[in-house]
């Protein structure tokens, strides 16, 4: 191979891409002004065109600036899907400049970072572009990390459970544990009844327990360098608690290995990372409990949550029934019963409607 | 009187590259950085005279010449329309809306639609109705940034000005009080929490301080007192309310650790440069203001009244009655105009007037750039 290695990322980045300006579609509703299309149309001429030209930073830059004032504009809810396929393009666009004329390191990460951005705040194109060009560029960077990692045999390192003291549970008002019930037991004296229950055996043969043990490390070289929104602070209802992005490395160093020394709390809760990291996906299964649920397979919303110990959602209640598997480490859960929702104070604000209250503390040590 | 514009100029809204090839429009300079004089039009539009007055939006610049004929004339990209209007005496425009005021009528233009007529008129009957005019007010209501082009409001208000910010709008009465509606998820609406609006309310801080004049940017509020002091409230995101912004600080941190990167630092002392920034955060204990829920008393410059104020979706420009003008907020695209791409959480003053020797006397903000009106000090300042 004659190539250099960044020219061949730009040729795996253009393959994807349409080949010439005509087969790139444009096209919006009239909630996208007719000045911003014409940004677009711009940026398209200028990724076919052969000039190397500063200006094409330059005008992704407008578009996603544009984009992000939109986004910003109304709540998140009610924001024109039109405009989060702006944003997109204005990602996409911002990459093939980043990757186009020999891309550093820092480019890349750049440009993965770039795409995550896409991911998180904007919404598909081009047949979910920005996920296909975030694949080519993560074999880039994990190839160029194994090249330098070859006389390095780290070994796997699990996560050790920590040594701390456990709330004792009263035996009577423990959830009870099943081991494989039968879909019908579960359905029949569980499910229907809305009775909390643990299953135990249940998840054993995942991936993530096996083939891909979940490790930091096996993260790290998955993921390491994607973006994802953590939430800093205790709690959710706290005033200072806030939301900011990381890369998964970052937010592993911070605030699961604690290497700052920063004393706030870091969660990745509630976070699509499965969509977002499509190998992670493969390492763990639907349990076939999930069919028993109302609605289709389509309606199953998959969430990640990984924390370091001490990470605390105050008491609330879900729109959805629940599965929790508890992979890595563990979790202690409190539960109250639908019945008793006077007695827990329900916050009066829409935001939080959802949400106790009241804050509860539990002592490792003590019996509950 | 003179008339500069600096900031975005995509569209060569501020000015246009002679040689400006039709199909390349990167040829404008996108980020004109420093006070660029507007041209006379010489190449274009009949429009002749000074110009008295401008209106501008993300894309477009709309010049009003009121001395012998009254007209408008258009730059950027909507002069696709046309590129003046005999006649008109204000002009209001927005990416969606181009709207024109005669001394007969109001009409809309459509801009999303290529149109051989206006998509919305009315009618101006009276001497009284004619004096309801004050873009975007119209006789018994206001003209939208997007559809449905018209919204109208209670004559009880008496509504004197009023400014439209993305998601709220700011009013004010002929007895100076100021009315909020719209989104408050941003402390723009200035009542002391994050909810919404329907309707206008009264901003009870200001309440006995009668107001000369109000301005909206895309998620803050800012109003001028009779007495010359400046309230702002709502988003200081970027500092666009001259209060200490959080998230300029950390912009600024990791512009300066990405610089270092580059010149060679390893991962590992980045990421103690940022525990030592954290730290010295910890140590100073300043207090950021991310969003202002009440107005708050802005000092601009020391012992100097306020004249005008204008704002962008994230920056503010204000002109003293001494004939200085100020800016402070989102500058990356040079619409601070202090010859920079910084972003500012503190007023500061645009030393090109001072330094040509020039007093201003008017500042109109378009989205994303300023265009500030000065004309020559008689005397010399000592």
């Amino acid at each position: 191979m004659t190539l250099s290695a960044m020219a061949s990322l730009w040729s795996k980045i253009s393959a994807i891409l349409p080949p010439n300006e005509d087969q790139f579609p444009l096209q919006f509703s009239d909630k996208v002004e007719s000045s911003v299309v014409e940004m677009l149309k711009w940026s398209r001429q200028q990724l076919y065109h052969d000039t190397v030209s500063t200006s094409h930073m330059l005008l992704a830059q407008i578009i996603l600036d544009i984009s992000w004032e939109r986004l910003n504009t109304g709540t998140w809810r009610h924001v024109d899907k039109e405009w989060r396929r702006v944003y997109s393009y204005g990602c996409l666009f911002k990459v093939a400049s980043l990757c186009r004329n020999s891309p550093t390191e820092d480019d890349i990460l750049e440009a993965v970072r770039t795409c995550d951005m896409g991911l998180l705040m904007g919404a598909a194109i081009m047949d979910n572009i920005l996920q296909r060009i975030v694949r080519i560029l993560q074999n880039k960077i994990r190839k160029a990390a194994k090249e330098e990692a070859e006389d390095d045999h780290a070994k796997v390192k699990r996560i050790k459970p920590e040594s701390r003291l456990f709330p004792v549970i009263k035996e009577e008002l423990a959830v009870p544990r099943l081991k494989c019930p039968s879909l019908e037991n579960f359905n029949r004296n569980y499910l229907l009844p809305l009775k909390p229950v643990i299953l135990e055996g249940v998840i054993d043969h995942w991936p993530a327990f096996n083939k891909h043990f979940w490790s930091i490390e096996y993260l790290r070289s998955l993921a390491g360098c994607r973006t994802v929104p953590v939430e800093v602070g205790s709690r959710y209802t706290d005033e200072d608690w806030s939301q900011t992005l990381l890369t998964v490395n970052e937010f592993i160093d911070r605030y699961i290995l604690n290497r700052d020394g920063v004393k706030t709390v870091g969660y990745l809760a509630q976070h699509q990372l499965f969509d977002q990291i499509p190998e992670l996906k493969e390492d763990i299964c639907f349990p076939d409990y999930c069919c028993l649920g109302d609605g289709d397979e389509d309606n199953i919303t998959v969430n990640a949550w990984f924390g370091p110990g001490g990470t605390v959602s105050p008491l609330h209640h879900d729109p959805q029934q629940n599965f929790l598997a508890q992979v890595v480490g563990s979790k202690y859960i409190r539960l109250y019963s639908p019945e008793d929702t006077d007695k827990l104070y329900p916050h009066q604000s829409q935001l939080l409607h959802n949400t106790s209250q009241v804050g509860l503390t539990v002592r490792r040590d003590s019996t509950c | 009187m003179r008339w500069f514009g600096f900031g975005f100029n995509a569209f060569g809204q501020i000015c246009v590259q002679e040689e400006a090839e039709s199909s390349s429009n990167a040829a404008n300079e996108v980020k004109v950085i420093s006070p660029t004089e507007l041209s006379s039009h010489g190449d274009r539009s009949g429009c002749r005279g000074r110009i008295c007055r401008i209106r501008a939006s993300w894309s477009s610049r709309a010049c009003l010449h009121l001395d012998e004929e009254s007209c408008a004339c258009l730059a950027g990209f909507a002069t696709f329309i046309s590129s003046e209007f005999r006649g008109c005496k204000d002009a209001f425009i927005t990416e969606s809306f181009l709207t024109l005021a005669f001394p007969d009528r109001v009409e809309s233009w459509d801009l999303q639609k290529k149109e051989k007529t206006p998509s919305w008129t009315m009618e101006i009957k009276t001497q009284s109705e004619s004096s309801d005019v004050n873009l975007p007010l119209v006789p018994g209501g206001y003209v939208a940034l997007k559809p449905p082009i018209y919204h109208s409001l209670s004559p009880r208000l008496k509504a004197k000005s009023l400014a439209l910010g993305a998601e709220h709008s700011i009013l004010l009465t002929a007895t100076g009080v100021v009315f909020t509606w719209g989104m408050g998820s941003h402390g723009q609406l200035g009542h002391g929490d994050l909810t919404s609006e329907e309707e206008p309310r009264a901003v009870e801080a200001l309440w006995g301080m009668p107001m000369s004049s109000v301005a909206s940017g895309g998620w803050h509020s800012v109003c001028i007192s009779d007495g010359g002091d400046l309230y702002v409230w709502g988003w200081n995101e970027r500092g666009q309310l001259g209060l200490p912004s959080r998230g300029l600080r950390k912009t600024a941190q990791q512009q300066q650790q990405n610089s270092s990167q580059q010149a060679g630092a390893s991962c590992q002392e980045a990421s103690t440069s940022s525990c030592e920034g954290l730290q010295e955060e910890q140590k100073h204990e300043e207090v950021f203001i991310s969003i202002q829920a009440f107005p708050a008393l802005l000092d601009v410059a020391p012992s100097c009244e306020i004249q005008t104020v204008s704002c962008g979706s994230r920056h503010t420009a204000a002109v003293t009655t001494v004939g200085d003008l100020y800016t402070w907020g989102w500058g990356d695209y040079g619409q601070l105009g202090h010859q920079t791409l910084a972003s500012l959480d503190e007023p500061q003053r645009v030393e090109f007037f001072k330094t040509e020797q020039m007093r201003v006397v008017d500042v109109v903000c378009g989205t994303w750039n300023t265009f500030a009106a000065a004309v020559k000090e008689e005397v010399a300042c000592t």
